[in-house]
């Protein structure tokens, strides 16, 4: 042996299956472009989401002191900061102080009366950021007796800049409309369109009398740098009896940021979802790419390629394509979020420009890049051992029977591949509770697809086939050797599956929304109802609507300070972290009084109190008794308007939220809260009305009780529907891109029988087929195929969506079935389409040509 | 029969070959007992009709196929027992193949598929100049950088020709060298074969139908229902 042979005899080095592999790589990725398509959709959809997700993060970060308003808020109901409260916040810097309540705003006596979230600022506010105006002004505080408007204020009210308008009675004028407000996002959830007025308009209409439902806000921007969570902690320890709501700028935009993690989180999911299912395309794409490169692998071999040497080229072909692919698809996905954020132009804080948006996130650019790669070279291994244990002799016969590789050398490459996968997605935001959730689902379907599809097989190999040849084919087209029925079936299943689960869950809740949660929840509530004002209250709206159904309940708010046996309590203020699900400890809450057993509520131990029972007594909510480790005979200590007040716990609870109703985790009895001022909240049923009685209430409810603060739930139901819409869309158009992904499995499975149906169609030709033989026998098989499709994916999704609704979300079961099928047949539609599309073609083989070729 | 004695090792020695290919009931035994000699430098001719194991003897031959039995060295390299990575690591540098198929890759230029045997070789040094001399050497100077689909029958069989030779091996294969060329080109081949076995002194085997062809080279060796029918010297 020469030494030229014999240096030949160890490893190629790394340089030369580079080069051998990119000599051999068709520039234009002839054969890999399913691959790069299936890796494109799926990272494109990723990018997008983690980018827009993490730009929306960093934007309420960055802009979080705007957002809150300063650096810490003291929060509290019922009352303003007492002096000693405001001077030691005030020792760190200047402060703003208002208040935040529910008022009446009319345009004029015969209009109708719009319920507003009224704002109320000092002169120092905004202490960060900018008012402005629809006009471009920048703006503090409104005059005296002026307020800035939101638009939709303006709108429901039917007025505009320089209109006067009544507030609860107080009469001002429209200054101006409010273009961008800084610290919106931080106010939280409004019962209606917002009003800012000057601070010492509530006082003057008599809206902060002892008991009103009004809560104070002052916020401080410090002097000098300072830490925010520092200064809470010791005003937290400095007033810890005090029910102050403290929040810092990590606190701001809660609300709007675990939301937006959360649709990200579960979005993210969805596109891993498409990437999984292109992992199937990858599979198939790839051995139908080696098989028509057996010509060339038989050359390599014959060269003296040696089976791993041909898997090392191929893989970096693969990973080439890999790459090309997915740097397309994090260009294309970062290019879609300056068009997506467009649509959320002014909701929320985002950067301005184009550039800046579509790279907010580097790192979510990264993450998706790295699954395309791992889950390209992940799923191509199959294909890739296989090929590369084919024989040199039965690559250079003409028939080649696939011999799939033994486990041992499957599974290690394998098993690392899915590590990394798995570790990727663990390494996204999501909860990793939801990521285990979401990946021990998406296994389980695709197992119980896969499944479903090898059933299929073997119920299609064992009907009698029926007499119409046409028909007998396209039924053993499903279960013949080399068939994609099982691929198919999972790839398109589980897209199809996603579009029929979520059009159940969007139309059930929609319809509880529109039928269910109206025919049981109120029409009205109505706050700050003084008890004196009840039976007047009362009698005027029965003038009006004679069926009406009137509750009345005290409503109060106070901070748990202390529970526990009465020698042993355990006390808010001293726990460094409250404990989880234990959401009544944090700030105020609102509590009542109450002679009887609330409606709707079931007592779970101890015994209810007897009327004028003079000890203080209170029941508790089981699950918060849980969380607190609460019993009957134990004792709860309140903060209510600064002064402690502690009760007996004589019973639990469980409470019936769905009642929709009053519902309060504190019901104590009449003695326990004896002497605290108090105004009452009334929730309205009105029954069978006509749109005249709601404007006479409405009317009604200003002119006599200028005081009383309405709240309809009609609006708020159509906001949340209109919310609901909006997200669904979102969700929607995530889950179009599974189905993409199935309709690239799709074209890769027709591409890999391109082969054999052109000879079954050519033999066909020959025997005398005419074409609308040939076209019935291709539509008859897709056709089967799109039926079986059709019912796994109306069976899965269905089943699926009555689990996560009335076992996740204790909601009815109320698909709207139309809507549900015309989604299920849309998305049939396209693959039978598609499907049709790329073999009818066949129909122009011509019989002479490919049989020379044959 | 004569066998040339030489105290040099044979290029080929094969003694009791056989190849069955399929199991059970439906096997065929292909090869039926082969005892085989080739000196080195020798020209010998395969024949034999269809079916009679030509192609099948080549294949394990070139270790492109794995004998049922028997045992085999080529190029004082055993064959017998050698896995599939093992054969064509065998191949490098030591066996060249032309087929009747050419079986250039289709996505690499001339210059580029003559290059791949030395690179999975290790001779990468001069391998360009190596490649573009040996295109010369079968007169395609001008057609380096075409893909075989933009070559004649005859122009990639011969691209195929320079391909086997180029990393000097010390045995050259050539199953129906013109089986898909046209007399006059098949005419070219064959005389560039020879012309270049003659330049470089390889073993040379050739399968033929062409009893022309045979007789121009130094033995034939005839085969029939996968036995040595006859090994004649020229």
């Amino acid at each position: 042996m020469t030494a030229a042979s014999a240096a030949g005899q160890g490893p190629i080095p790394p340089a030369t299956l580079w080069r051998l592999a990119r000599a051999e790589l068709s520039t234009r990725f002839k054969g890999l472009r399913l691959l790069m398509l299936c890796l494109f959709l799926g990272v494109a959809a990723l990018a997008a989401v983690g980018t827009l997700g993490a730009a929306i993060a960093t934007a309420l970060a960055t802009n979080a002191r705007q957002i809150l308003g300063g650096d810490v808020e003291l929060a509290v109901w019922q009352r303003h900061l007492t002096p000693q409260e405001q001077a030691a916040l005030q020792t760190y810097g200047p402060t703003s102080t208002g208040t935040r309540l529910q008022s009446m705003a009319q345009a004029s006596p015969q209009s109708p009366a719009v319920p507003v979230q009224l704002k109320a600022v000092d002169a120092n506010w905004p202490l960060i950021g900018h008012l402005i105006l629809t006009n471009g002004q920048n703006v503090g505080a409104p005059a005296p007796n002026t307020a800035w408007l939101t638009p939709s204020a303006a709108d429901r009210l039917n007025v505009t800049t320089g209109s006067k308008i009544t507030l609860s009675g107080a009469p001002v004028t429209v200054a101006g409309l409010i273009a961008d407000e800084p610290d919106r996002l931080g106010e939280g959830f409004a019962l209606g369109p917002t009003v800012i007025v000057p601070a010492d308009l509530p006082q003057k209409a008599g809206l902060e009398s002892p008991g009103a439902m009004y809560r104070s806000k002052t916020r401080l921007a410090c002097a000098r740098t300072c830490n925010p969570a520092q200064i809470a902690a010791t005003l937290k320890a400095q007033f810890p009896n005090a029910g102050l709501d403290i929040r810092t700028p990590s606190d701001a935009a809660e609300w709007t940021g675990t939301f937006v993690a959360r649709m990200a989180d579960f979005l993210t999911l969805v596109g891993l979802a498409a990437l999984l299912i292109a992992g199937l395309g990858i599979a198939g794409g790839t051995a139908s790419w080696l098989d028509s490169r057996r010509p060339t692998l038989a050359a390599l071999k014959i060269l003296g390629a040696t089976g791993r040497d041909i898997a090392q080229i191929t893989r970096l072909q693969i990973a080439a394509a890999a790459t090309i692919a997915s740097l397309a698809g994090i260009l294309t996905g970062a290019a879609a979020v300056p068009l997506i954020a467009e649509a959320l132009n002014g909701v929320l804080p985002l950067p301005s420009t184009p550039l800046a948006l579509a790279f907010a996130s580097p790192l979510a650019l990264a993450k998706a890049f790295a699954f395309g790669l791992a889950t390209a070279l992940t799923f191509a291994t199959p294909a890739l051992a296989s090929a590369s244990r084919w024989p040199a002799m039965a690559l250079l016969r003409a028939q080649l029977t696939p011999t799939p590789a033994p486990l041992k050398t499957l599974a290690p490459p394998m098993a690392l591949g899915l590590t990394i996968l798995t570790a990727l997605t663990f390494a996204n935001n999501a909860p990793p509770k939801t990521t285990a959730l979401f990946l021990g689902g998406a296994a389980s379907l695709f197992a119980t697809l896969t499944l479903i599809g090898l059933a299929i097989r073997v119920l299609a190999a064992r009907t009698k086939p029926p007499k119409n040849p046409i028909a007998a084919l396209a039924l053993a087209n499903l279960h013949r050797p080399g068939a994609q029925t099982v691929r198919l079936v999972t790839a398109l299943g589980f897209g199809l599956s996603a579009f029929v689960l979520l059009a159940v869950i969007e139309t059930s809740l929609a319809a509880n929304i529109d039928e269910r949660i109206p025919a049981k929840a109120p029409d009205y509530f109505a706050i700050d109802l003084p008890p004196e004002s009840l039976a007047p209250f009362t009698s005027k709206i029965h003038a009006i609507a004679p069926t009406a159904k009137i509750r009345a309940i005290p409503m109060l708010r106070a901070a748990i300070l202390a529970w526990g046996p009465a020698q042993n309590q355990t006390r808010t203020a001293d726990l460094a972290q409250l404990p989880p699900a234990a959401w009544a400890l944090k700030g105020e809450r609102g509590i009542t009084f109450s002679d009887t057993l609330p409606e709707g509520n079931v007592l779970t131990a101890g015994t209810w109190w007897s009327p004028n029972d003079p000890t203080p007594q209170v029941s508790v909510d089981e699950k918060l008794a849980q969380t607190l480790h609460l019993h009957p005979g134990d004792t709860l200590t309140i903060g209510l308007l600064g002064v402690e007040r502690t009760a007996t716990i004589t019973s639990l609870r469980r409470i019936g939220w769905g009642s929709f109703g009053f519902n309060n985790v504190l019901v104590f009895n009449p003695a326990a809260l004896r002497g605290a001022p108090y105004n009452l909240a009334a929730s309205l049923q009105l029954g069978p009305h006509t749109p005249q009685t709601q404007t006479r209430l409405l009317q009604l409810f200003v002119k006599d009780f200028p005081l009383v603060s309405v709240v309809e739930t009609g609006p708020i139901l159509r906001d949340a529907r209109t919310l609901l819409q909006q997200i669904s869309l979102a969700i929607l158009a995530a889950a179009s891109v599974t189905v993409l992904a199935g309709l690239a499995v799709l074209a890769g499975a027709i591409a890999a029988a391109r082969a054999r149906r052109t000879y079954e169609t050519v033999l066909l030709r020959v025997l005398g087929a005419s074409n609308a033989q040939l076209a019935t026998l291709i539509l008859a098989e897709f056709a089967a195929l799109s039926l079986i499709l059709a019912a796994v994916a109306l069976a899965l999704g269905t089943a699926l969506g009555w689990l996560v609704l009335t076992q996740v979300f204790d909601f009815a079961f109320l698909p709207n079935w139309p809507r549900v099928l015309a989604v299920l047949a849309a998305g049939l539609a396209l693959v039978i389409t598609f499907a049709a599309a790329a073999s009818l073609p066949l129909l122009r083989t011509k019989p002479a040509a490919s049989l020379r070729e044959l | 029969m004569t066998t040339p004695h030489s105290t040099v090792a044979p290029a080929i020695s094969a003694q009791n070959l056989t190849l069955t290919l399929g199991q059970g009931p439906g096997a065929v035994q292909i090869l039926k007992g082969i005892d085989l000699t080739i000196p080195a430098g020798e020209i010998v001719a395969l024949t034999g009709p269809s079916g009679s194991g030509k192609s099948s003897l080549m294949a394990l031959l070139t270790g492109l196929d794995r004998a049922t039995s028997g045992t085999l060295t080529i190029a004082s390299q055993p064959f017998t027992g050698l896995s599939e990575d093992q054969l064509a690591k065998a191949r490098r540098g030591r066996i060249g193949i032309v087929l009747q198929a050419f079986h250039l890759l289709p996505t690499m230029t001339a210059l580029e598929n003559v290059r791949v045997p030395l690179d999975l070789s290790g001779q990468t040094q001069n391998a360009d100049q190596r490649a573009r001399a040996e295109l010369a050497a079968v007169g395609l100077s001008h057609r380096l950088h075409h893909y075989p689909a933009q070559l004649s029958g005859g122009e990639q069989q011969r691209v195929a020709i320079a391909r086997a030779l180029a990393p000097r091996p010390s045995i050259l294969f050539a199953d129906e060298p013109t089986g898909n060329l046209d007399a006059a080109t098949g005419a070219e081949i064959i005389n560039l074969l020879f012309a270049r076995q003659s330049e470089t002194g390889a073993t040379m085997v050739i399968i033929t139908h062409d009893e022309h062809l045979a007789a121009r080279a130094q033995r034939t060796i005839r085969l029939a229902d996968g036995r040595i029918l006859s090994d004649t010297a020229a």
